[in-house]
């Protein structure tokens, strides 16, 4: 019997603030707390991200408290 | 890390494993135009009780049934039910699992309903192979990564699409246990195998595409497309000398068994 795939997982949140080595600290939308996600764009380039941006971020189970911003979001 | 088995824990997974595809065999031959799927699933647990063995899935999570029955364009953990026959021409994915001595045995085939389709059997041939190509892969040295490479490049390469969603597992004293194992991505990536080490290796294939969406009964995964789809599982222990199908006899010299 197949295991559901336990993969990362999408969330929304909102940029807080700005840290080095494009760095962020975003607030997730479904959780009271922020993780330190690292920026890396799908399509290559950086896009420029401010405190306030709406944006998707890429979570895995294995480590809840980091993750990868995705693209923006509205 | 998965849990490494002794050589005696491993002869226990060889008994629950064999007792599994002997009723899968004992299912195949029932599997004709007019059976109901909840006569497999009698027929399945049955032989279990006859044998001394527990079902594996009936309570897991909830789940109602011994067996997973899944018809065509349903992909996995299709519920038994009396309304259900199979019809000539279906391809019937069987899906068992039973507890021997307190060891997991977990196996899974598509079989073909009376004469079936070119397409079908090349769908269901191709799903065999590709679960064989992934057990290549169950030596010391090598990683998850790779079994789930070698079965999608030949899904992949054969047309066909295979899905995310679900996942092989570790098996052992519990029906799913570390690590995941899917049915795809790189090569060399995931956790290392060691000897010891138990998977039961999956891989489930779509004629159309990857998708699937899990029906209102909160089990039957279809694909969304409705194409249709093929799924064989086998548990495999990880030894020093290669891949040993634990439904099958141990395949190298025994006194070269690792401790």
């Amino acid at each position: 019997m197949p295991e559901a795939a336990r993969e990362l997982i999408e969330v929304g949140g909102i940029v807080r603030e700005s840290l080095p080595n494009a760095l962020f600290r975003v607030e997730l939308e479904n959780e009271k707390r922020s993780v330190a996600v690292a920026h890396v764009a799908g399509g290559g380039g950086l896009l420029r991200l401010l405190p306030g941006d709406n944006v998707l971020v890429e979570l895995h189970p294995y480590d809840m408290t980091r993750g990868r911003i995705v693209r923006k979001r509205g | 890390m998965s849990v490494q088995k002794s050589w005696v824990e491993l002869q226990k997974m060889h008994r629950a494993c064999t007792l599994v595809v002997e009723t899968l065999d004992l299912l195949e031959r029932a599997a004709v135009p007019g059976t109901t799927t909840k006569e497999l699933d009698r027929i399945a647990l049955e032989n279990f009780k006859k044998h001394g063995a527990k079902p594996a899935f009936l309570g897991y999570r909830g789940y109602p049934a011994t067996l997973c029955v899944s018809i065509n364009e349903e992909v996995v953990h299709g519920i038994p039910s009396e309304r259900r026959k199979l019809k000539e021409g279906d391809i019937v994915g069987l899906d068992l699992g039973c507890v021997v001595e307190g060891f997991f045995g977990d196996s899974a085939r598509t079989v073909a309903v009376g004469k079936v389709s070119t397409d079908a059997q090349r769908l269901m041939d191709t799903t065999r192979e590709a679960l064989f190509a992934g057990i290549e892969m169950c030596r010391p040295g090598k990683r998850v990564g790779d079994i789930g490479h070698a079965v999608q490049r030949h899904a992949e390469g054969r047309g066909y699409a295979v899905v995310r969603d679900f996942v092989g597992h570790g098996i052992g004293t519990s029906l799913h246990e570390e690590p995941q194992v899917p049915n795809y991505g790189p090569a060399g990536r995931r956790e290392r195998l060691v000897p010891g080490m138990c998977l039961a290796i999956e891989p489930m294939l779509n004629m159309g595409r990857a998708e699937v969406e899990v029906l209102k009964d909160g089990w039957t995964a279809v694909t969304e497309d409705r194409s249709l789809s093929a799924h064989f599982e086998l548990s495999v222990a990880v030894t020093e000398h290669g891949p040993w199908i634990l439904s099958e006899p141990y395949p190298y010299a025994r006194e070269v068994a690792h401790a």
